[in-house]
């Protein structure tokens, strides 16, 4: 027995397709890709533009639907979930970080942090308590009432980040975050959320061909024409001191089973 | 709620120029529909106030039969012991005097021809202390102790038709009040012209004393009650009913609404117009602000996508846009009753008079009264105008796929 075989699974894809019509006929963004993630991971997707990275990341964050197979989030099959339900799942289980950060811009940084609380509907005491240990965390209390337009990109980004992290989310889906920063903000973002992964054990798969963010993940699953190409463990992983060490995370998991 | 409220304020003023431009429209339509109904309520005001002080007053008593049967004799239904009444009426509150009439008809003659009459008998006394105006083409008005000569005012129509002036003399015959027939010389005194041609075609006015001894009756068919001021109409009528309830004579108060035929009918006719107006406005804020709200929807999309993807339920995106509209609306209609109220009081002080309306030869003036009603009414009309074109962008905004909005340009 390993460490993984004691860990309950967060994610499971199964057998899923995606297809996109185009005209008279059909794109396939993802085919039959089969993956499984465990909590406190530090996932990332990887592969040339138009491999199906930000598909697969849409379909795990329950905003796109499969065209076939099927996503489990903690045990919940997300294509049984209705349309209320799933507004919930994604509210209460996800946060998402995305290339362009997104902020809304007439709130200031404390108040996007804070949004998601308010949908939440969590209580102004506790909102205040939770967005100052966010911007903490992310290291922009000093820059809680500025508006985004006055922000650097690396700051709107760990915004971003502390947004995506203060419902306390099971997982963090992040697409492509550094590709608008330059080096220095994008290895700040990937130390960030690699510390936020370790310290508060928060499940983090994002996208990338940023071989900056690669040299730190634990684990890269390599998509390629919408299909996994290679799902392997990296030196970084806490689980790289099992005996499975540089085998691929598939047989990680069989061999745990 | 609060920071929900905050959003969608912040969001207004997000982009300011187009912001601006919408409420510029907004308020243009309130403060246009506040000066036109201003007017139109200035308007109405002094029709009402012309009409009551051309003769009509607040209220009018009659006996109920005048309004159940037709007279076989003239002064059938009348009034018999009318200076009781009127003396009941004077001791009530916010009554200005009482005016007695005799409403009869007969024929007058210069004695080459004859022609027709509706005539009205008055005290003159009791007339000028209530400020009732006659308009004279001619002459003067009625003596109220005249020497010698009974005096008469005509209309213009029939001093034209009978071929006299002032001085002339002419003979009046009626029936008297026992069915037989009674004639009088008058001299006239004053020819009068209302601006109403079939009016002026048919009217003689001689004093109540004169007309009493021609129709050999000491009634009258009507006791004419003014008043200090307008408002106060429904109160004193409310206090006056019961005290006619112990006289010998069944009577029935009237109010100025109640016999003004005139005013109503162009109140009506002036309030459709508003109310066309209100339409045109209404459509006017809808339309344009349903693209401009359209175009905040596509320029938001991917914000719309990011707050969907982190859970927000639909209903709060339609709340959301439909708030904005609704702030708008408000902030739309402040603007607007703001601009409005300072037009009104440029425009009252600018001594700007309008050409005479037809049948009159005064100049009118250009004035707007200010009406909280109206100022409430065209608010709303704008506030409920911005929500109803918010419907479509807010709705078509919570249904955006998120996947598709995350990644619009």
């Amino acid at each position: 027995m390993n460490e993984l075989a004691e860990v309950p699974e967060l994610v499971r894809v199964e057998s899923v397709r995606r297809r996109f019509p185009l005209d008279h006929s059909f794109v396939s963004a993802l085919d039959d890709v089969n993956l499984r993630v465990v909590p406190g991971e530090f996932l990332a997707i990887a592969g040339p533009s138009g491999s199906g990275k930000s598909t697969l990341l849409n379909l795990i964050g329950c905003i796109d639907k499969p065209t076939s197979g099927r996503i489990l989030i903690e045990g919940v099959d997300t294509s049984k979930l209705n349309p209320t339900r799933t507004t919930a799942l994604r509210r209460e289980k996800i946060g998402f970080v995305f290339q362009t950060f997104n902020l809304i811009p007439v709130f200031t940084a404390a108040e996007n942090v804070e949004f998601p609380l308010l949908v939440q509907g969590l209580g102004a005491g506790e909102r205040r308590q939770r967005v100052a240990a966010a911007l903490e965390s992310v290291g922009l209390t000093a820059r809680a009432n500025h508006r985004p337009d006055l922000l650097s990109g690396g700051e709107r980004q760990r915004i971003a980040v502390a947004r995506a992290i203060v419902h306390r989310p099971a997982l963090v889906l992040a697409d492509e975050p550094t590709a608008n920063l330059d080096t220095h903000n994008a290895t700040q973002l990937i130390d960030l959320m690699h510390d936020l992964n370790r310290r508060l054990g928060l499940t983090f798969i994002f996208s990338t061909h940023d071989a900056r963010l690669l040299e730190h993940t634990d684990r890269i699953v390599r998509l390629c024409d919408g299909q996994v190409q290679s799902d392997t463990l990296t030196s970084n992983t806490p689980f790289a001191e099992t005996p499975n060490k540089g085998a691929s995370h598939g047989q990680v998991l069989a061999s745990s089973l | 709620m609060g920071k929900f409220l905050l959003l969608a304020f912040r969001n207004v003023f997000r982009n300011r120029r187009r912001t601006v431009m919408t409420l510029v429209m907004v308020g243009g339509g309130v403060a246009g529909l506040l000066l036109v109904g201003g007017f139109f309520a200035f308007m109405f005001w002094g029709l009402r106030e012309s009409t009551i002080n051309g003769g009509l007053g607040h209220i009018q008593i009659f006996t109920a039969d005048h309004f159940t049967r037709d007279e076989v004799h003239v002064l059938d239904t009348g009034i018999d012991n009318w200076r009781q009444v009127a003396a009941t009426v004077r001791t009530g509150g916010h009554v200005r005097g009482v005016a007695p009439r005799i409403e009869f008809y007969g024929m007058v003659s210069n004695g080459e021809k004859s022609s027709v009459f509706m005539g009205s008998a008055v005290d003159p006394d009791a007339e000028s202390s209530l400020g009732f105006r006659t308009r004279f083409a001619s002459g003067r008005d009625l003596d109220s102790k005249p020497g010698g000569e009974v005096e008469a005012l005509i209309g213009a129509g029939l001093a034209k038709s009978m071929n006299v002036k002032v001085g002339d003399g002419l003979t009046v015959l009626a029936m008297t009040s026992d069915g037989a027939l009674n004639g009088v010389d008058v001299q006239i005194v004053g020819i009068v012209n209302s601006g109403m041609a079939e009016m002026d075609a048919r009217y003689l006015r001689i004093t109540l004393a004169s007309a009493q001894r021609l129709l050999q009756s000491d009634r009258v068919t009507n006791l004419v009650v003014g008043l200090d001021k307008t408002e106060n109409t429904d109160r004193v009528a409310a206090e006056l009913a019961p005290r006619m309830s112990g006289l010998p004579q069944q009577l029935v108060l009237k109010k100025w609404i109640d016999l003004a035929n005139y005013y109503k009918q162009v109140r009506s006719l002036f309030s459709m117009i508003f109310v066309f107006l209100g339409v045109i406005v209404f459509f006017m804020v809808l339309m344009s602000s349903v693209n401009t709200l359209l175009m905040t929807m596509f320029e938001r999309t991917r914000e719309i996508g990011t707050m969907l993807a982190m859970g927000t339920p639909r209903a709060w995106i339609v709340s959301l846009f439909m708030l904005e509209a609704t702030l708008i609306g408000v902030l739309g209609a402040v603007a607007g009753v703001l601009a409005g109220n300072l037009l009104g009081v440029i425009l009252n002080h600018s001594g700007i008079h309008l050409p005479p309306p037809p049948g009159n030869t005064v100049p009118m003036a250009f004035k707007v009264l200010f009406e909280p009603s109206l100022m409430i009414g065209s608010s709303l009309l704008v506030v409920f105008s911005l929500a109803l074109a918010a419907i479509v962008p807010a709705i078509r905004a919570s249904r955006l796929q998120i996947a598709e909005a995350l990644a619009h340009v």
